[in-house]
């Protein structure tokens, strides 16, 4: 069980004098019930990329496969991939459209043809897996705060219960509490559901954190594959492609050019404590 | 999904034509089809379609790219054509078959009127082709400033024609985008019966209405804070000046319809 890419080449305006390649003969495999960190600048085909993951988007060269099957066969059934992997868009909160908060997330399974008990199984259940409590369900959608839209319209996604959850920059334009509240809800998701997640964003900050592998992208191409404390010590790299690493690895590596003998592997901010203090007591 | 739609597009290119002053273009334009009804015998179309390519030739656009812009309205042009072929009355009889009917007068009513309309057509796209919007709408406040006097508010109209076209991509973008979300979400815009079709259209409009005040909304106060307040006293960064080419251009028009009177009268002598 897994997407699998094999060779996928993405162009834009094919035949036109403005044709460009989005995506560069990518070839990788996505397994069941990882955390994956897709990262890179403006215009380095992350979009591109995830909307070839339901279908969205077709490859001009290059095949996927989910779950083993090709989803390019003349009989393969789109609707069924795109209940299976679950694609929020940037600003999903831009896409809201009924006219209370549980309509519009029941939208989704209503679309699949679930029976009517199920589809409000389903959607109470993701407007509480995100956070929106009961006082909100026949309110409006745009009588909400930007966050708590947000929210609602990732359970119109998680209503549909996918096998693979893609967010596009699920935290542009939210303050740091509304980042770090929507960035935990994704975890739990992760830890209590076990689905597969592909975060996209081109904050390392807020990807070093919950992602167990990393992707960097950059014009087109995936440029670095691995797990965060194997990819963050080539910060130099990162950087040379208009990126930046997360601070604890600069104040890390800094420590270490000082002198100190401290992990530079390490992104999550207890650990460096723990870790920078081991050292200071055996300096002192 | 949207890409393919032309309408009032640009084609980036470095020709005469590109540079010529917007004024001049705008005038041409208008000239050349009010030409094109006055002057409906074959030394004016004859003359209409080689000013067209010459012009072509001298804007550098690829011609194929230029025939494109008639897809929009082959149906149109097809059926122009055959409702003259087929109902035209006239006396020379070429074809008869039943009720069908076809007559020397019905053809050339048919080819003239499929031809001004190419004409038409095509000449008012090489116009866009050829102009950016922003310089567009510039030429037109500009060259229509004397209706000022008349209690025409040209700044306002030209200010809402360059904001109208400028959001036209942008729409276009956002409609791509939420098609592609609420396909995420499981409407299939592809298949279904024409109700569910017009059905699924709800979760695409709504949306984009809500998105199109939204934009309106963040100009407006963008346009407030730099202390827009319309037309008057307000000047122009690049402003238009004719040059030697305009002047030129302009000269060219005059000889275009000096030839057109002079072919049609010389024909008039003749028949």
């Amino acid at each position: 069980m897994s997407i699998v890419l094999d060779k996928v080449s993405h162009i834009y305006d094919l035949g036109t004098a403005n044709e460009r390649f989005a995506l560069k003969d990518i070839s990788l495999q996505i397994k069941d019930g990882e955390f994956i960190g897709l990262i890179g600048h403006t215009g380095s085909g992350k979009s591109t990329l995830v909307q070839h993951l339901n279908g969205l988007l077709k490859a001009n060269y290059g095949t996927v496969y989910y779950n083993g099957e090709d989803i390019y066969a003349k009989d393969y059934s789109m609707k069924k991939l795109r209940q299976k992997v679950g694609l929020v868009f940037q600003y999903p909160e831009h896409q809201l459209f009924e006219t209370t908060v549980i309509k519009d997330v029941k939208f989704g399974p209503k679309n699949m043809g679930l029976p009517q008990l199920e589809v409000d199984m389903r959607a109470f259940e993701a407007l509480k897996q995100v956070g929106i409590g009961d006082d909100l369900l026949d309110a409006s959608p745009f009588e909400l705060s930007g966050g708590q839209r947000r929210r609602v319209a990732i359970a119109g996604i998680l209503a549909m219960q996918p096998e693979v959850l893609i967010l596009d920059e699920p935290t542009a334009g939210l303050d740091p509490k509304g980042r770090e509240e929507i960035l935990e809800q994704i975890a739990r998701l992760h830890k209590e559901r076990n689905i597969t997640i592909i975060l996209v964003s081109h904050s390392m900050e807020d990807v070093a954190k919950y992602a167990q592998r990393l992707l960097v992208m950059n014009r087109g191409r995936v440029v670095l594959d691995g797990a965060p404390q194997d990819i963050f010590p080539h910060y130099e790299e990162i950087e040379k492609i208009g990126l930046a690493a997360p601070q604890i690895t600069y104040v890390m590596q800094s420590l270490k050019e000082a002198g100190l003998p401290v992990d530079t592997s390490i992104t999550d901010l207890e650990q460096a404590v723990e870790n920078i203090c081991r050292y200071t007591k055996n300096v002192n | 999904m949207l890409r393919d739609i032309t309408i009032g597009q640009y084609y980036r290119e470095e020709s005469v034509i590109h540079r010529l002053d917007p004024r001049v273009k705008l005038a041409g334009t208008f000239i050349y089809i009010i030409l094109l009804f006055i002057f409906d015998n074959i030394w004016g179309y004859a003359l209409a379609t080689l000013a067209f390519a010459v012009v072509v030739k001298a804007s550098r656009i690829p011609l194929k790219f230029i025939l494109k812009g008639l897809r929009p309205i082959l149906f149109l042009l097809l059926l122009t054509v055959f409702f003259n072929m087929f109902f035209v009355t006239g006396t020379h009889v070429i074809l008869q078959y039943g009720i069908i009917r076809i007559t020397w007068e019905g053809l050339k009513s048919a080819a003239f009127m499929g031809i001004r309309l190419i004409l038409l057509i095509l000449g008012s796209s090489l116009m866009t082709y050829t102009t950016t919007p922003n310089h567009l709408t510039d030429g037109l406040e500009k060259g229509l400033n004397w209706m000022n006097k008349f209690k025409v508010p040209i700044h306002e109209i030209a200010m809402m024609m360059s904001i109208a076209l400028r959001f036209i991509p942008i729409l276009l973008e956002e409609t791509d985008i939420i098609m592609k979300a609420q396909s995420a979400r499981g409407v299939d815009f592809e298949h279904g019966r024409v109700w569910t079709r017009a059905k699924n259209m709800v979760p695409i409009l709504v949306p984009l209405f809500i998105s199109a005040f939204r934009r309106a909304n963040d100009l407006a106060r963008a346009m407030e804070a730099r202390c827009y307040r319309g037309g008057e006293g307000r000047t122009k960064m690049k402003p238009l000046v004719y040059a030697r080419r305009d002047r030129a251009a302009y000269l060219l028009v005059v000889v275009y319809i000096a030839l057109l009177i002079a072919g049609d009268r010389t024909l008039a002598y003749f028949l």
